[in-house]
């Protein structure tokens, strides 16, 4: 790459105006605007391309409603129902109540796309009955809760998967069942691990839930569990678009918190409206940037630069994708990851194809790997987020962290080199890739 | 700040939030409408799905220019939240004056594509295309605007605004 050329400026310009702390949108827009200027294009195109790009983006309209979806149902009498339902499950081993919080997030991620909602919401939660009466060293308990929150987004519905749905042409559906495989893979090693360290570091048990009781608990629970079923059902059925599925989850989530559990008032539906709105908002703002940075990355034909590269190289799919680990875990480490997915994945996609890697394999298993990034230092948003929810010094949380980090890098190995962790449940369902 | 305009400009953010929270709404009812009219009265509508985009593409750039701070949106703090008051005003400075700059260049250019659309109309509501997308135009001379409103305040010695990184925004 000439580093003189209008590319490699605009580039520069967008990174430092990004680590100066202007918002990533934003920078993608100047810098974009930037290139046009040096290149003699008109800079109208800027504006063309925000504007047809947001207008044509019919798909990301499930964003906000998926985040309403989750907002409605993130109300405490439901949170408090779905955590009885899950202490009776796993709260009798030892360990139990981490179990219970690795359980729970794996429950609550089958009704929010967003990490960082699950901590904020569920995490907050667990976090305090976790280290009520001292039971749980509350580094540990944050940094369980921050962990067990980056299931959140590869359990369907996932925002992450809608946003790479659109940057890869690939189906949200069977991008959605192809997470459902590595989430339950996460909470599983995880849940492994929780064993072996509770034996050793001696956690409590919980009150063993009586049998006889499971059906009450269960069926106390049982609307809210029904959520994940009616979309993915709306989904696979084809009654509804992925789209009109997330307004089906989210008229769902207000019915049941309005007439089930009786905790709707119009105060808490505008709440939740402008709670949803301000996440939309950010998070369509970043898009809108990449929209207009993505014309000038295709413009350069980078993706096909690339890939020519690649291919010269001879690297074989597993190497490939050993990179692709490798470039998204350091990334992860210094950026935010919706950036990752609709600037960095698009890059590498085509390469991926080429070398005759499944885009929905390759999408959910960078997702994934994408997701590690919220919980390395030192930028990882449930980190800090942890941190203030928990009250304990950042390095007590990333100390107690790094076993998790390492148990699910085993997982994210296994989800990355056989396919069919990802690919298995949407070939049955008639995934032709 | 002039508290009255302060006072102003908080009272303009509170009506962004009304009006931006009250378009999702709009949009998950024009959802609801659209699946019910499908499937209940059998007679497919497409005019709610083209309200629905319209609705995005608004919240997105009135929410983004009237109602967010800055450090509301998606945004990397590392780096200038670790330098020293004079730092990070200095480093608030050029980015502000990189924005106005940026911004206001592609101004004319903007606006004369924006008039240009006026050829086209929306399928369903038959919006002239130029109307529609004037909304970038607003958006564009607000976040000028706003940047030089913030780059004049430095420059008469107030500090940047501390940001609470737990609220910094993401989609993950």
């Amino acid at each position: 790459m000439n580093p003189t050329s209008p590319f490699s400026f605009a580039l520069m310009a967008i990174v430092a105006l990004s680590l100066l702390g202007l918002p990533v949108g934003h920078a993608m827009i100047g810098g974009s605007i930037l290139y046009l200027f040096l290149a003699g294009l008109d800079m109208g195109t800027a504006a063309e391309q925000l504007l047809n790009g947001m207008y044509g983006s019919f798909l990301l309209l499930a964003v906000p409603l998926f985040i309403l979806a989750a907002e409605f149902m993130n109300t405490g009498s439901i949170m408090d129902r779905l955590l009885r339902f899950c202490n009776a499950l796993v709260g009798r081993f030892r360990g139990g109540l981490a179990q219970v919080n690795v359980v729970q997030s794996i429950v609550f991620a089958s009704m929010s796309g967003s990490a960082l909602a699950d901590a904020a919401g569920s995490g907050k939660l667990m976090q305090s009955l976790m280290t009520r009466d001292g039971k749980y060293p509350p580094a540990y308990a944050a940094a369980l809760t921050a962990a067990s929150s980056v299931i959140g987004p590869i359990m369907p519905p996932s925002i992450p998967l809608v946003i790479y749905a659109l940057v890869s042409d690939t189906s949200v559906g069977y991008l959605f069942l192809g997470g459902v495989v590595p989430a339950l893979l996460l909470g599983l090693v995880q849940m492994f691990l929780i064993a072996f360290t509770a034996k050793r570091r001696n956690f409590p048990v919980e009150e063993r839930v009586p049998l006889r009781e499971m059906p009450r608990v269960t069926w106390e629970a049982f609307p809210a569990l029904m959520m994940p079923v009616i979309l993915l059902g709306c989904l696979y059925s084809g009654i509804t678009t992925p789209t009109e599925a997330a307004a089906v989850a989210a008229a769902y989530a207000l019915l049941v918190s309005a007439l089930l559990y009786r905790s709707v008032t119009l105060k808490n539906v505008y709440h939740s409206l402008a709670t949803s709105a301000r996440i939309t908002v950010s998070i369509g703002m970043l898009i809108a940037g990449a929209m207009v940075f993505n014309y000038v990355i295709t413009a350069e034909n980078i993706p096909k630069t690339l890939s020519a590269i690649m291919k010269g190289y001879e690297l074989s799919p597993v190497m490939f994708l050993l990179l692709v680990n490798v470039l998204l875990l350091i990334l992860g480490c210094f950026l935010e990851g919706t950036t990752i997915i609709l600037v960095i994945l698009p890059v590498l996609l085509p390469t991926a194809i080429a070398l005759g890697i499944d885009p929905v394999h390759f999408g959910v298993m960078a997702i994934t790997n994408i997701m590690f990034g919220l919980i390395t230092p030192p930028y990882g948003l449930l980190l800090f987020m942890m941190v203030k929810i928990a009250d304990v010094p950042l390095r007590d949380l990333v100390r107690e962290v790094m076993p998790f980090l390492g148990v699910m890098f085993v997982a994210l190995m296994i989800i990355t080199y056989v396919p069919s962790t990802v690919l298995f449940l949407p070939r049955l369902l008639g995934y032709q890739g | 700040m002039n508290p009255s305009l302060s006072s102003a400009v908080a009272w303009m953010r509170r009506r962004a939030e009304n009006v931006v929270a009250g378009m999702l709404g709009i949009m998950f009812v024009a959802f609801i409408i659209q699946i019910a009219f499908r499937y209940l009265f059998n007679f497919p509508v497409g005019w709610t799905s083209e309200l629905s985009v319209i609705i995005w593409l608004y919240m997105v750039l009135i929410g983004s220019a009237f109602w967010l701070k800055e450090h509301e949106e998606i945004r990397f703090d590392l780096v200038a939240g670790s330098l020293g008051r004079r730092g990070r005003r200095t480093v608030a400075m050029l980015v502000a004056a990189a924005i106005v700059i940026l911004y206001g260049m592609s101004l004319p250019a903007t606006i004369k594509y924006v008039a240009f659309m006026k050829v086209e109309s929306t399928s369903y509501l038959k919006i002239r295309l130029d109307i529609l997308y004037s909304v970038y135009v607003a958006f564009a001379v607000a976040i000028t605007v706003r940047y030089l409103w913030s780059l004049w305040r430095l420059l008469r010695g107030d500090d940047v605004e501390t940001a609470d990184i737990t609220k910094t925004s993401s989609a993950l």
